[in-house]
């Protein structure tokens, strides 16, 4: 997860500057960004009441925009936007007239609750793949992750039909004894 | 309103910025009004030319305007989302560390019988008074200099915008009204008028300051 999350601050943080010179077509895809992660973000810590998530996030997403001037450049994006979310939280609950603790958590978890899933998944998937020589791991891409047919998958990558049942097979075959070393 | 029509109007109303502080010429209005309240309401002393070709108001005023500055400074601290304020936390308690010892030091060298009366001065009992009603005239425009902070710690952003009053207040008092000239004096009594300001300031900031 470290590395998807350092990856995603980088590209946040590019976004942000871009945006702090005025570049709609940055602060755009920056604040669609901060939406997929602020929904899951808020629903989260809000069990029982996830209608008020979609207000928080609007909230969250103006504040954003309209205090942007108080981003300090030297400092990671994710510590910005996460100091300004548990702000727009706290003060949520607040209004409520309800006490809650909001407890003070590394500003990452801002992308991980994003990413966690999709994020580990897919670098594991990366990580298993890439013992495949090229070829091979393009077709069981396409078949196991792309959504092709075999048939269709086969053609785009240059086998028969035949030749890519083997193909995936042995893959298949190379791929699980990768992952259980125990049961070759 | 939609999110996605919300990003859409966001993003077509950007413009660049530059990063937010406390508005400078605001900053300078406060200590104007606090001049004013300091010449209306309490008068400035009779002897202003002459005391003021001698350094002690001046050291009293480098004093405060130095609470005035590291306050400014832990509000903007504090006034940016994710940014660790010690550090101008420690710049304050230093300034006010080294006014103490300065005070301390004086009085030690002080003959005895005669520390009480450098001490008290003639107006310690209206000195933090003066102050807090100086600052009452500069607070709102020093709050209002902070309006494009976004402080995720209302109380404590309140607390040091009070400070910064109050550091601009005694900067104003010390030059234009009081005459009380040992340093225990102003370590003692400014620095409690400058404190009484900043938690009025934090009271204020709990609500005002929210965002």
């Amino acid at each position: 997860m470290g590395c998807c999350v350092v990856d995603k601050e980088a590209e946040l943080k590019r976004l942000m500057l871009r945006g702090l010179d005025g570049d709609p077509v940055a602060w755009r895809a920056l604040l669609t960004e901060m939406r997929g992660a602020l929904t899951p973000f808020f629903k989260r810590r809000l069990t029982g009441c996830e209608a008020d998530a979609e207000d928080l996030v609007q909230d969250c997403l103006i504040a954003i925009h309209a205090k942007r001037a108080t981003y300090d450049r030297s400092l990671p994006f994710t510590a910005w936007a996460y100091a300004i979310a548990r702000y727009k939280l706290i003060d949520h609950f607040r209004r409520q007239g309800r006490r809650h603790d909001v407890p003070l958590e590394e500003a990452s978890v801002l992308l991980a609750d994003h990413t966690v899933e999709d994020g580990v998944v897919r670098r594991d998937l990366k990580k298993v793949l890439s013992i495949l020589p090229l070829r091979q791991r393009r077709l069981i891409e396409d078949v196991r992750v792309g959504g092709f047919s075999l048939a269709e998958a086969a053609q785009r990558n240059g086998f028969t039909e035949g030749a890519a049942k083997v193909s995936v097979h042995r893959s298949m075959k190379t791929l699980v004894a990768s992952v259980n070393p125990n049961e070759d | 309103m939609k999110t996605d029509d919300l990003i859409d109007a966001l993003a077509a109303g950007i413009e660049p910025v530059r990063p937010a502080r406390l508005d400078p010429a605001l900053l300078s209005w406060a200590g104007g009004a606090a001049a004013v309240a300091v010449i209306l309401l309490l008068g400035a002393r009779s002897d202003l030319t002459q005391a003021l070709q001698a350094p002690t108001p001046w050291l009293k005023a480098i004093y405060t305007a130095a609470l005035a500055q590291t306050a400014i400074w832990l509000a903007t601290r504090l006034g940016r989302p994710g940014l660790d304020p010690r550090p101008a936390l420690f710049a304050l308690l230093a300034v006010v560390g080294i006014a103490v010892a300065w005070g301390g030091i004086e009085t030690v060298l002080t003959p005895p019988d005669q520390r009480m009366a450098g001490w008290l001065g003639q107006t310690w009992d209206i000195c933090g008074r003066n102050i807090l009603l100086v600052s009452a005239f500069a607070a709102p425009v020093v709050f209002l200099s902070a309006r494009r902070l976004a402080p995720t710690r209302p109380t404590a952003a309140g607390l040091a915008l009070g400070l910064a009053t109050g550091g601009i207040a005694a900067t104003a008092y010390g030059l234009l009204h009081c005459g009380e000239a040992t340093a225990a004096f102003v370590a003692t009594w400014y620095t409690l008028g400058v404190a009484a300001a900043g938690l009025i300031g934090a009271a204020v900031g709990r609500f005002a300051l929210r965002w």
